[in-house]
């Protein structure tokens, strides 16, 4: 299933009932199946950056298909595959967590990333968002 | 309009006594950018990015109508940057960029000198607009930007922002 500018609209509308739950003022954005941004956006009162970054959580744990929170164990010195050198890559890497890619069976179609609160409630944000996804839109 | 779950519009810091939008909220940006994708896809057929900042500088929401180039994003989004900041349309940017106009008007080329300031954020493509609003100081307070990018011709861009502004008053 593609993300379609609907489907993100939805999920950025359940991932904002979430956070709003939760109490955080948070951004959110949605990347398709290519990486690319369909649409973010920041609530009353989040930060400013908030924005950028919630795209590139979004666009890294697309990319690496994997939490972006994961990220950060390639540039420990003390782990196995140690070497991954942010510096190397473009901008838009991130190693804060808050950015889930959306799977369906094996394959990655897009990605989530949250910005706003601690990591484990943006992942939860996230994890409202990608629910939002496989709940059939009501007609 | 479609309500964002559990986020209310606090009227009282969006709004003056008089009625006037002191601030752009994301329920307003929302509505201003279902309007424009609208508008791009039905009515210009072009299938466009749209972009709304606050009076900040900073994006409150983007939107990229299905089968818009990826790249348009980003243009949409320096394209009202550009046009709130300048408190103009990046049609005029365009014009004082432009030798050919320069020439002609009393105040000179000076113009052409704003080209790529704010280490190349400024944008002079036509289809961004400033979102002005009565205010407290003199004229018109600048409260935030809309700018478009998708159409094979700016101008249908600035059509498409124009849209999505007047759906902010509807």
């Amino acid at each position: 299933m593609d993300i379609t500018l609907d489907t993100a609209r939805d999920m950025i509308s359940a991932a904002m009932g979430e956070a709003q739950r939760i109490g955080n003022a948070c951004s959110i954005a949605i990347v398709d199946e290519n990486g690319w941004l369909v649409a973010a956006e920041r609530m009353e009162d989040a930060l400013i950056p908030a924005l950028d970054m919630a795209r590139d959580k979004a666009w890294t744990a697309f990319a690496f298909k994997m939490p972006s929170s994961e990220i950060g164990r390639f540039g420990n010195p003390s782990a196995a595959n140690a070497g991954f050198n942010t510096a190397n890559w473009n901008d838009r890497l991130t190693t804060i967590g808050g950015g889930l890619p959306i799977k369906e069976g094996d394959s990655v179609v897009g990605g989530v990333g949250v910005s706003g609160g601690t990591i484990e409630e943006d992942v939860a944000v996230c994890e409202a968002a990608i629910r939002a996804m496989a709940t059939p839109r009501p007609v | 309009m479609e309500e964002v779950p559990g986020l209310a519009i606090d009227r009282e810091t969006a709004f003056d006594h008089e009625g006037h939008i002191k601030r752009i909220t994301l329920g307003m940006a929302r509505k201003m950018l279902e309007a424009a994708v609208r508008y791009s896809v039905e009515v210009v057929g072009f299938p466009c990015s749209i972009a709304v900042v606050d009076a900040a500088g900073a994006v409150i929401a983007v939107h990229r109508a299905d089968g818009a180039p990826p790249g348009t994003v980003d243009i949409a989004i320096e394209k009202a940057w550009s046009a709130m900041v300048m408190g103009m349309p990046t049609l005029m940017l365009g014009r004082f960029i432009d030798p050919r106009v320069a020439a002609t008007v009393p105040l000179g080329t000076h113009g052409i000198g704003i080209a790529n300031r704010h280490r190349g954020r400024l944008c002079a493509i036509h289809g961004g607009i400033p979102i002005r609003e009565v205010g407290t100081s003199l004229g018109l307070d600048v409260i935030g930007g809309i700018g478009t990018s998708g159409c094979p011709s700016a101008d249908d861009d600035n059509t498409v922002s124009q849209a999505g502004f007047s759906a902010l008053y509807d």
